[in-house]
């Protein structure tokens, strides 16, 4: 609040004018020399347009790291053959990026690269994050290369060749293909067609027909055997498996259309339906596309997950210690991990004692103490103390490992509303092909010469592209704006079940706070002293810590310096801050005090050699979005429940200033799914937020759940929504907009009907010529496309 | 209208062509980025550092 935020990475700035940088002619405020590192070397390599182009930035992204990192340990070899791939002179490796938020960062990175000497080419995936370098081995190093990255102000890690194949590349590869061959073959195969049904409005030589059809029997090939063979593959293995899926129908609608038109081909029938054909594999491969891009975009949070573990380790051998790539640690080996560094594999604590941050596996941001025995979990933050373990598992084999297998599970999983709309869309094309046989049988009794005519006006008139874009059109788009919105949608039934809720059951810790503790009030004991000194000097105290605790201080404006700066693991820190000696932490730690901290919050004490000097409650912040979004949420009609784990008194405190008259506290996982599932029996729909592993089974109960990207991993792998960003206003946008959706997805669903039930009879009896049946076809699908695309338009105005 | 039954095949051919352009660019990774190219356009690379005063 003091003095605005970092012109660099949006931080507040402690003291004004202390750090500055030069832009484009202005100066401007940075929050530390490592920011003004950074904006110096933006500047001076000419990219000061990634400040004018790159979205407002997350508090803290692009703030470099306070400890440059040994970058050095990668030019050794066996760094290099673990993490690259060498081809005489030049070496490729695939690096994660992370600190990456928006495309400006992907410019930046490949024009910084490109300019350093021996790179040969940088490629960045904005979306995965994932950096693709080519360097000459005798110019530069990975150590190199990895070192400008941090300069950057990112957080590289090179990733294993093995974990950096991306088998969603070859799959993404071919589904392109696959729909270019459909969307070129439907556009050559529609332009025959109009040929041909022009030759049915006005005449046409034999000849030529026979030519035009023969033609369109070529093009629709390709599109059958190579567009459609997912379609016939997937109809196949429902065979084998004894279970048919929507694949079946659509597989026998396209062979009956197929077949049946090169028999009318070669035995000069009425009417061919190659154009039906390619329509059909068309817009089913562009929802097949559409779906597989959303699935593809969740998938990066998961494989982030092995980014946690750290590239080397520092094993203790008999001869000392060593760096070695975590690839080659073993079972057994005994291995050292110094305090900030992220634990590397499962295994036992065997020397030193730590406090460990477990929140990305269990999503309790309190830290643990860890004595020797102690397991220890992969992936978890080592805070505080310098300790040894003994390997126990590694890789694929950890808690972390299991859970990233289970989130690659969870993205195979359809969407339910594109299984939907494939099977009505292949119901509907058995069921034209049935009503066409019926005309043309009727027709040929009653008037023959007019029967292939109205047949071929049924056939392009019933065109099922409206009914199966009405919904499958709706969804992608507002899943695209919902991104937009902050909100990433991995389950397709989320957008459905949330135009229904009609409850909201948050968690608190993490959701509606910020899972961070914050300073709430101080109570000063000494009048020798008052509020803002005795926070100043605590944060001065502070700076050396890394436990979580810390960062309440570290928001104070400070001009305090600390000197002799000790931490003591588990409990608080001690220093000299303006020539007088101090004492921070738990009670017993700095001196006795008089008051007993009842189960309200965390307190920390500060004393001098003196006594007690002050006392700061701590609790989590509530987050600043948090009631006017609840406030809107309550005006949508969604009546909104608090459940936590936590005690009564946090949770009553948090209830209170969010005016929630329903609140549960001490629940255990249990205890929330039963309150879930006693709404649901009410009737109710039921929108679950919240993060944290003991959420996970209560995310799955609930209707639709949302978990915010900060939390544990594992719970956002079982959500159904994602949420971006700190702010909880995506909720209402979401709401409204999948209510919007429904309502589009209605209209739609209805126009197609409506279009259909009148087209239909009128072009049985034969009142539609052809190119009338065309007109009105495309126009029934365009309407249908433009209303969907109308969700694009949602919140911008 | 006889032409047509040269300029269709020759329209075929060339979409063939095309087709083969195309799994060419997809195979060579062209395609794998479908989301920066749209924002590409905006980003200048042709800033021309400050004069250095110091450093």
């Amino acid at each position: 609040m003091s003095a605005g935020t970092c012109f660099h990475c949006a931080l507040p700035v402690q003291r004004a004018n202390e750090f500055q940088v030069e832009i484009d002619g202005e100066l401007k405020s940075v929050c530390c020399p490592g920011c003004k590192a950074v904006a110096e070397l933006i500047r001076d390599t000419g990219m000061s347009s990634y400040y004018e182009l790159r979205e407002a930035p997350q508090p803290g992204a692009g703030k470099p790291a306070d400890d440059a990192a040994d970058w050095q340990i990668y030019d050794r070899d066996d760094m290099l053959a673990a993490f690259a791939e060498t081809s005489g002179a030049t070496a490729e490796a695939t690096i994660y990026v992370g600190g990456m938020y928006c495309a400006a960062c992907s410019w930046l990175i490949e024009t910084t690269l490109a300019k350093t000497t021996g790179v040969s080419s940088a490629e960045v995936n904005p979306v995965t994050h994932r950096l693709r370098a080519r360097w000459l081995i005798d110019k530069i190093g990975l150590g190199g290369i990895l070192a400008t990255l941090s300069r950057l102000g990112y957080d590289p890690q090179p990733l294993a060749p093995e974990s950096a194949a991306r088998p969603e590349i070859a799959e993404q590869r071919a589904a392109l293909k696959r729909l270019l061959v459909a969307s070129l073959g439907m556009m050559q195969v529609m332009m025959f067609a109009v040929g041909l049904y022009a030759g049915d409005f006005q005449g046409m030589e034999a000849g030529m027909q026979r030519f035009l059809r023969i033609v369109s029997f070529v093009v629709t090939t390709p599109v059958v055997f190579y567009a459609a063979r997912p379609f016939f593959a997937g109809a196949w293995r429902g065979i084998v498996a004894r279970m048919p899926g929507m694949d079946l129908p659509v597989a026998i609608a396209i062979t009956a259309a197929y077949v049946g038109s090169i028999y009318a081909m070669l035995s000069g029938g009425p009417a061919v339906w190659f154009d039906s054909v390619v329509m059909f594999v068309f817009f089913l491969t562009l929802g097949r596309f559409l779906e597989m891009r959303a699935r593809h975009r969740s998938i990066d949070r998961s494989t982030a997950l092995s980014t946690l573990l750290p590239n080397t380790v520092t094993k203790l051998a008999t001869d000392g210690e060593t760096i070695i790539p975590a690839s080659q640690m073993l079972r057994g080996d005994l291995l050292v991990v110094r305090p900030g560094e992220s634990i590397p594999a499962d295994g036992v604590l065997t020397l030193g004692a730590t406090t460990v941050d477990e929140a990305l596996l269990s999503g309790e941001a309190e830290p643990l103490q860890k004595v020797p025995g102690d397991d220890l979990i992969a992936g978890s933050i080592n805070l505080d103390g310098l300790i040894q373990m003994r390997v126990d598992k590694t890789g694929s084999d950890t808690t972390l490992g299991t859970i990233s297998r289970m989130s690659e599970r969870a993205r195979y999983a359809r969407p339910a509303f594109v299984q939907v709309a494939d099977r009505i869309a292949s119901y509907i094309v058995v069921a034209i092909l049935l009503i066409a046989v019926i005309v043309a049988t009727s027709w040929y009794f009653i008037v023959p010469e007019r029967a292939f005519v109205i047949t071929l006006s049924v056939l392009v008139v019933t065109c099922p592209c409206a009914l199966a874009l009405a919904t499958p059109a709706a969804f992608a788009t507002a899943g695209t704006r919902l991104s937009d919105l902050h909100l990433l949608i991995t389950n397709g039934n989320a957008i459905e079940a949330l135009s229904r809720a009609n409850r909201i059951l948050f968690d608190k810790t993490g959701t509606l706070t910020r899972g961070a503790p914050a300073i709430f009030s101080t109570v000063v004991f000494d009048d020798a002293y008052d509020e803002q000194q005795c926070l100043q000097i605590a944060a001065a105290l502070e700076t050396v810590s890394t436990h979580p605790i810390a960062s309440a201080f570290s928001v104070t404006a400070n001009d305090m310096l600390a000197t002799d700066q000790r931490v003591v693991i588990g409990k608080g820190v001690s220093g000299t801050v303006a020539g007088r000696s101090w004492t921070l932490g738990r009670r017993s730690f700095a001196t006795a005090g008089e008051d007993a901290s009842e189960a309200r919050a965390t307190s920390v004490y500060l004393a001098s050699k003196h006594g007690l000097v002050a006392r700061f409650d701590l609790d989590d912040e509530i987050r600043a979005s948090a009631r006017p979004t609840l406030a809107q949420l309550r005006k949508l009609g969604l009546s909104l429940t608090l459940v936590s784990g936590d005690n009564a008194g946090p949770v009553r405190r948090v209830a209170e200033a969010l005016d929630i008259t329903e609140s549960h506290s001490n629940c255990s996982p249990a205890d929330k799914l039963a309150i879930i599932r006693s709404a649901q029996s009410s009737a109710d729909t039921v929108i679950m937020v919240g993060d944290g592993i003991n959420d996970a089974p209560v995310l799955a109960g609930a209707d639709t759940s949302i978990a915010p990207v900060h939390g544990a991993l594992l719970a956002q792998t079982s959500a159904d929504v994602i949420m971006l960003g700190e702010s909880l206003q995506p909720l209402v946008d979401g709401v409204l907009l999948a209510r919007k959706t429904m309502a589009i997805v209605r209209q739609n669903l209805a126009w197609a009907v409506v279009y259909n039930a009148v087209a239909l009879p009128l072009a049985a009896m034969g009142y539609v010529p052809p190119w009338a049946a065309a007109i009105g076809m495309s126009v029934s699908s365009l309407v249908v496309v433009l209303n969907a695309l109308r969700l694009n338009r949602f919140g911008a105005a | 209208m006889n032409i047509l039954y040269v300029l269709i095949p020759l329209a075929l051919l060339i979409l063939g062509g095309a087709v083969w352009a195309f799994f060419w660019a997809v195979g060579s990774g062209q395609f794998d980025d479908l989301d920066t190219p749209a924002v590409r356009i905006i980003m200048d690379d042709d800033d021309k550092p400050p004069e250095k005063s110091e450093s």
